[in-house]
């Protein structure tokens, strides 16, 4: 695998590739690794052939980039196995190699024949490659799942290399190592795996007496048990610390793409964070994974939602809200709908769904329409595109009245829609009659009237466009609207938004005076929006009709106050108001329109109707109450109601204004089993069905990603990708035994989880590699030492405010503003500014940073956070010369170090060698040996020196000192050296 | 698929120059190493690399490094380069329908008003080209440059038409040129970013900072926001109160320090952070040198306009030819205020848009001119251009005429122009229609302008390659079809 040429040939001195800042690419350590990974087929000769594991990655190395998902040239694809075997291919005969077309055509000497064909690939298969689908035909060429959809089973004790030892991490991580010429490392010391654990449980180093307390604590333990009991008590004690949760949440809020603001353009502020603190929450509780899935992506269809269930819900909302003027809000809508597919499938399934939004994907058997049939999962959400990320929930700060307060307006929209539901169906119920009009003007643009329609003529229709309709009178009770989309083709829905605003009816007699008719009431088919079918009767802009865009036909009942007896002669006139807009200052006419009229007396009673009046009296009651809620303003899910439904199409090659089929809610077949039931109609049914027992690559993905957080780097390299363009497992039984032990035995719970791993031997070896794993193993694939990873960008931080003592404890609450650099926030057309935070908010855990999307903290973004522009499955971590201008140079870091090393002098004012030797066990848990003491306190003597201030009130005094007072103790060259210690290597590792 | 050339063997070579540097116990060579991905890196299916540069360029390169000026908003080309005498005689009437079917606009509603040109036009130079009275400067500097005036992109709006145009995708996530251009070929400045972005009066255009940012590709590819006032780059500065001996004091240890973890763990990580502390510290003292104006001559500073010490675009301009000439890679600049709807008098035609020329005009013209002085121009591609044009229609934003004068966005043509680094000097390519509407002539996509300009970086667009959410992802796109422009080229 890998170069066609033998590593060895190629370890010469070729000229060097250049990286960004003129030095070299730097090796990609993994590279070397995967050159390691022999594949297990090219042993012995009988071996079983695993399609999965041997084939795919052959077929989609020399194949399917012309015969695959996309391309399929001859009608040939080796993404589906019914156009390579028989009965319908005609490429592999199963059992006969020597007969089989595909090994004909590999083998062929033949320029003409060969595959692939010589001219546009110069490397043919190896012979490895080609006995190994030889074998793969010859043994019966079993077709089969990509390994990461074969169902979960538990782990045996028996059958397999390892003998009858149980299952467990160490026995399958030790299973690898001789294949791999490596050995075990011994236990760390027992401060490297606190400092580990530590981090990667909480994301906080532990204090200085935490780690001397350990550490005296296993010293003492007079038994191997009671020693583990002694880890076993100390991961317990950190799974409890209310960091856990903070720690995990940030892990999630990539992606979740957190951020505090909408994106794009002016990138205004968007009130997040009561979802971020559900997160932190959640993993506090240690919530199932299951519950934690299930109210994410549908915590608002559970029965009985809870605040919390809703507040889950803002999962999705964290797309992105384009508010520039001028922007089609349907065309983010659909953006947004579109990331919600494709970060839904890659957080769950680690499945590159984008590739399917145009095509069939050219690895996997998932088909283009497929893509759509997962979009209409997600299609029939109320939020537009609005500038005021409708709908949204108002969360109290006070968490005594949170669920009070969402219960009162979940009740205000049932409340509204349940009003409107049953006038409109009453009011729908009676005889209607078209209108023929006999006059329709506009105050700009120009008008005509098509039988019983009225239909714009062509000019400007601008907002605040005023139409006038005349028809001869009658009697009536009520007036019909039904607005049109100015096409008939059902393939260009969704039109233009169209809103009447206000609605003005006036009987004209022969004379000219007019006289108003008074309207009592409006029920419209359907609401979809914030604005009441009420508002049509007065001033404001929302009304009946649909906004930002019109999705269907809609209907709209007038009901009179009193019935209209016109005099011979009179005329009825109907003025209509609209003065609807979307962001870009865009007007919302009505393009097409028909007028009815009703005598029917029931309408005139609706406004006697006794349910009606209930309503209206709890309406009343709840309006007030939800009108007293104060708090912030948090964007939810929320579905459409079923009158208002949206109808989901296949967009043509992607293209969202070019619209094919209609397609029904579902999910692609290939990751349905075979026995499995009805289709997934709903999210409650989708997110159920991810977390169910048919669903294998829920466990999977979530184990591996837990495990990367802690080792670095997942058993599936590519957390995004567990398909055929991912990488394949290093450890599948271990995967497959960790994705077990979480669902089944952990019953989803995280917790535990993690203490079966940090406890594991595996993760408990030294981090110290010996020359032997530097050899064989340099990137520590099969884990024969313990893990050493860089310090992600939260941690970078919260390191340093918890070693200078800074740091504040506060959980939850609105994202703050700690120093940035002046000028950062300068973006276009908006005037919001960064407020550098002077109290304890300047010290918060980076989680709570103040995430803008179109400028992200500068320093988190050199330390390699995304933007949270959207999902990020993997960080990628980098050593930059920038990262180090920011640990030596950024004021938070200028300001812990000094911080850091005022601490130590308080602590230690006789001593400098003490001050210094207290900073280095702060910051790294370890005590300094002579060497690295001698050569710290070697810079601070040099500093002192060195300074500026040396010269003028030092050169008098003994240089340096064995001991010092704490007058003379050198602030600022502790500082330095503070920093110093803050920027080793091991200090940005664990 | 070529991807065996994107070899594995930079891994084995770095690998090799590690063990080198290892026993070697040296850290002459410390300063190569500037970017490291520390950990894992995506490998398809078993065998296919990614974090790959080029070795070499594909084919001889003609341009070395890239000066880009955007002008963020959309310049009107038909106040600029697109002399429409026809569009002229019909100022004032009613847009025909024919113009607005099936047409998306941001603002524009109902039936606009044509709208000529604003300013007075002049054939320049022995190309004789059109240039308004706008660009007085400019007007002597025609002959270096080639104008293409078929441009055209999907996008209307500014935010996704920037990305598009710098990252060759309107969604956010995909990798900006410059992380491509930095990502194939790296840099020739040992201690500056190979990929740096200058910001007018630091405004961030609409897209944010995603026009130069890595997308898929590594973080380290991002551009590296440097500022003209101030720091410029941030964190550059020691704190206050420590010396520069002191930070190099202050490194030794830490080295020695680092070097000791380095032999206890065995992590190759260990050398390369020694080496970007080492980096860290030169680039102090380079950047700070490359970024002081005070360095240029009286002469300069009156041919380019600049003022030391003010955030402006011609101080931009110079500072770009300075990290020109220190082997920077890409130089991105981008000025604002381009967005000419009429809505507001800083934007407007009959307003603000002359500013935006004074503002552009003389630093521009200079930057070339120097450029060529230098011999710098003919392995320098410098690049002149908006996201979008502007309608031959008057904007009649919420469907009412306006009391300033304004266009809206027109995706259908705009003008760009680009100068050394093997195009063709003194010439037009392409041409919209007789309005300016639409590109009839040779029409140039954003990726064919991608394709063309990696070109003359010595790069084949479609060799250029990086595995992302299963698709072997390109600057110039995957899904449509891009060509380069051979017709430019010299």
């Amino acid at each position: 695998m890998g170069s066609d040429r033998p590593p060895s040939a190629s370890l010469t001195n070729r000229p060097l590739g250049r990286s960004h800042f003129g030095g070299k690419i730097v090796a990609p350590v993994a590279l070397l690794a995967a050159l390691l990974i022999v594949p297990p087929a090219a042993g012995a000769e009988d071996q079983a052939i695993d399609f999965s594991r041997d084939v795919r990655p052959i077929l989609n190395k020399y194949c399917t980039s012309c015969h695959g998902g996309v391309k399929q040239a001859g009608d040939v694809s080796f993404v589906h196995a019914n156009q390579v075997l028989p009965p319908e291919g005609w490429v592999v005969e199963p059992g006969d190699a020597e007969a089989s077309l595909l090994i004909e055509r590999i083998k062929t000497e033949d320029p003409d024949e060969r595959m692939p064909p010589p001219d546009e690939h110069p490397d043919p298969l190896s012979a490895e490659e080609i006995a190994v689908l030889e074998r793969w035909i010859n043994q019966g060429a079993a077709w089969s799942n990509s390994w990461a959809l074969e169902p979960l089973r538990k782990a045996d004790a028996e059958g397999t290399s390892a003998g009858t030892e149980s299952p467990s991490i160490d026995r399958y991580v030790r299973e690898k190592w001789s294949g791999h010429e490596l050995q075990g490392s011994p236990a760390a010391p027992p401060q490297q795996w606190l400092r580990r654990a530590s981090l990667d449980l909480i994301g906080l180093p532990p204090t200085l007496e935490q780690t001397r307390a350990f550490v005296d604590s296993v010293a003492q333990a007079s038994s191997e048990q009671q020693r583990d009991a002694i880890y076993a008590t100390k991961v317990d004690e950190l799974l409890a610390s209310n960091h856990f949760g903070e720690r995990w949440a940030s892990v999630w809020m990539d992606l979740a793409r957190y951020a505090d603001s909408k994106g794009f353009e002016k990138d205004p502020h968007r009130d997040m964070w009561p979802y971020r603190d559900w997160l932190i929450r959640a993993f506090n509780a240690d919530m199932p994974y299951d519950e934690f899935t299930v109210k994410q992506l549908a915590g608002d269809l559970l029965p009985d939602a809870t605040a919390a269930d809703i507040i889950a819900t803002a999962f999705h909302r964290n797309t992105q809200t384009n508010t520039e003027g001028g922007t089609d809000d349907e065309e983010f809508r659909v953006a947004a709908i579109v990331d919600r597919v494709n970060t839904t499938w890659t957080v769950w399934q680690a499945t590159t769904m984008g590739c399917v939004q145009c095509h069939s994907h050219p690895y996997d058997a998932i088909k283009n329409e497929e893509f759509y049939v997962s979009m209409a999962l997600f299609d029939n959400s109320l939020d537009a595109d609005l500038p005021d990320d409708y709908p949204f929930i108002k969360v109290p700060s006070s968490e005594a009245d949170l669920e009070q307060a969402v219960a009162a307006q979940r009740t205000l929209d049932e409340l509204r829609l349940q009003r409107n539901q049953i006038g409109y169906q009453q009011a729908n119920a009676v005889t209607w009659t078209p209108i023929q009009a006999d006059s329709a003007a506009s105050s700009s643009g120009r008008l005509k009237v098509v039988e019983d329609t009225v239909r714009v003529a062509g000019g400007t229709y601008p907002i605040g466009v005023q139409y006038t309709v005349e028809a001869s009178a009658q009697t009536m009770t009520g007036l019909r609207i039904e607005i049109f989309p100015e096409f008939d083709d059902p393939l260009k829905l969704p039109a233009h938004g169209a809103v009447l605003s206000h609605l003005q009816v006036h009987l004209v007699d022969k004379d000219g005076q007019a006289t108003a008719v008074e309207l009592a009431d409006v029920f419209a088919d359907s609401i979809s929006g914030a604005s009441q079918p009420r508002d049509a009767l007065n001033d404001s802009s929302g009304g009946v009709g649909e906004y930002p865009k019109l999705n269907a036909v809609r209907t709209a009942c007038f009901v009179l106050k009193t019935a209209v007896e016109p005099k011979p002669g009179d005329r009825l006139r109907l003025t209509m108001a609209q003065k609807e807009s979307t962001a870009g200052s865009l007007a919302t006419p009505i393009r097409k329109f028909r007028w009815s009229v009703s005598d029917d007396a029931a309408l005139i009673e609706l406004e006697n109707n006794s349910e009606l009046e209930t309503i209206d009296a709890r309406l009343k009651n709840v309006q007030d109450e939800v009108a007293k809620i104060q708090g912030a303003a948090l964007p939810v899910i929320q579905s459409r109601p079923d009158d208002a439904k949206r109808l989901t199409r296949r967009f043509v090659r992607g293209n969202w204004m070019e619209r094919g089929e209609l397609v029904q809610p579902d999910v692609p077949q290939m990751f349905r089993s075979s026995e499995s039931g009805d289709r997934i109609q709903d999210r409650l049914q989708f997110a159920s069905w991810l977390v169910s027992k048919e669903n294998p690559l829920t466990a999977r993905v979530w184990a591996n990603r837990i495990w990367s957080q802690l080792f670095g780097s997942g058993l599936v390299v590519t957390l995004e990708d567990f398909g055929s363009s991912g990488q394949q497992p290093t450890h599948r039984e271990l995967l497959d035994f960790l994705a077990y032990r979480l669902r089944e035995d952990h019953r989803w719970h995280l917790k535990p989880f993690l203490k079966e791993v940090v406890l594991s031997a595996t993760y408990r070896q030294t981090n110290h590699a010996s020359p032997q794993h530097q050899a064989n193993d340099p990137a520590n694939r099969w884990l024969a030492r313990g893990p050493r990873t860089r310090l992600t960008a939260e941690m970078v931080r919260d390191q340093a405010l918890t070693a200078s003592g800074l740091l504040s404890p506060a959980i939850g609450g609105p994202s703050v503003m700690p120093p940035q650099p002046d000028g950062i926030w300068q973006t276009v057309y908006s005037g919001s500014t960064w407020e550098t935070a002077t109290d304890d908010k300047r010290y918060r855990r980076a989680l709570y940073t103040y995430w803008r999307r179109t400028s992200p903290y500068p320093s988190f973004l050199t330390f390699d956070s995304p933007t949270r522009d959207l999902c990020v499955a993997r960080r990628i971590a980098t050593n930059t010369p920038l990262q180090a201008l920011v640990t030596l140079n950024d004021p938070v870091y200028v300001e812990c170090a000094a911080a850091l090393a005022d601490r130590a002098i308080e602590q230690h004012p006789q001593s400098i060698d003490q001050a210094i030797g207290w900073m280095y066990q702060t910051v790294l848990g370890l005590e300094a040996d002579a060497d690295d003491a001698n050569e710290l306190r070697s810079l601070y003597n040099d500093l002192g020196a060195a300074s500026p201030l040396a010269d003028s009130e030092s050169s008098d005094q003994q240089p340096h000192p064995e001991d010092a007072s704490e007058a003379t103790l050198d602030r600022q060259a502790m500082a330095i050296v503070a920093s110093t210690i803050l920027n080793l290597d091991l200090a940005l590792t664990k | 698929m070529t991807r065996h050339e994107f070899s594995i063997e930079h891994a084995l070579t770095e690998f090799s120059t590690r063990r080198h540097f290892l026993q070697n116990g040296s850290l002459g060579l410390a300063g190569l190493w500037m970017g490291s991905m520390a950990g894992n890196r995506s490998v398809l299916g078993s065998e296919e690399t990614v974090a790959h540069a080029l070795q070499q360029p594909h084919f001889a390169p003609r341009a070395k490094r890239v000066i880009f000026l955007h002008m963020a908003g959309g310049p009107s080309p038909l106040e600029l380069f697109d002399y429409k005498p026809e569009l002229q005689k019909l100022d004032g009437k009613d847009c025909p329908e024919s113009f607005l079917e099936g047409k998306r606009f941001a603002f524009i509603q109902g039936v606009p008003k044509m709208l000529g040109p604003q300013f007075p036009f002049q054939q320049c130079g022995d190309s004789g080209a059109w240039v308004s009275d706008r660009l007085p400067h400019f007007q002597s500097v025609v002959d270096k440059v080639c104008f293409v005036k078929s441009m055209h992109t999907s996008q209307f709006n500014h935010g996704p038409a920037q990305l598009l145009l710098h990252t060759g995708n309107q969604n956010l996530g995909a990798a900006s040129f410059g992380a491509w251009a930095t990502y194939g070929l790296g840099s020739e400045s040992e201690n500056l970013p190979g990929f740096i972005v200058l910001v007018s009066g630091g405004k961030t255009p609409s897209a944010g900072k995603s026009v130069w940012g890595s997308g898929f590709l590594p973080s380290m590819y991002q551009g590296v926001q440097c500022r003209s006032a101030g720091d410029p780059v941030l964190y550059l500065s020691n704190p206050d109160g420590v010396s520069r001996q002191q930070r190099r004091r202050a490194l030794d240890a830490l080295q020695r320090l680092n070097q000791k973890t380095f032999q206890q763990t065995g992590d190759p990580e260990v050398l390369t952070r020694i080496s970007q502390y080492e980096m860290a510290f030169r680039m102090q003292t380079s950047a700070t040198d490359a970024f002081d104006l005070a360095k240029e001559t009286a002469e300069t500073h009156e041919e380019y306009g600049t003022e030391p010490g003010k955030e402006s675009f011609a101080n931009n301009c110079l500072l770009a030819r300075r990290l020109a000439e220190r082997g920077v890679r890409f130089i991105q600049l981008f000025h604002w205020g381009w967005d000419s709807h009429g809505a507001g008098a800083a934007e407007a035609l009959n307003n603000g848009f002359s500013d935006r020329c004074r503002e552009v005009d003389r630093p521009m013209t200079a930057l070339l001119a120097d450029l060529e002085r230098r011999g710098l121009l003919e392995d320098t591609l410098v690049i002149w251009g908006g996201e979008f044009g502007r309608t031959p229609m008057r904007e009649n934003r919420g469907g009412k005429e306006m009391q300033l004068i304004g266009r809206d966005h027109n995706p259908g043509a705009f003008t760009m122009w680009i100068a050394g680094g093997g195009i063709r000097p003194g010439m037009t390519y392409g041409a919209s229609d007789e309005m300016g509407y639409e590109a009839v002539e040779n029409p140039v996509s954003a990726h064919d302008l991608h394709a063309t300009l990696l070109h003359t970086l010595g790069i084949d667009h479609k060799r250029l390659t990086y595995f992302y959410q299963g698709l072997h992802q390109r600057l110039s796109n995957v899904t449509q079809p891009s060509r380069v422009i051979e017709e430019i080229l010299v």
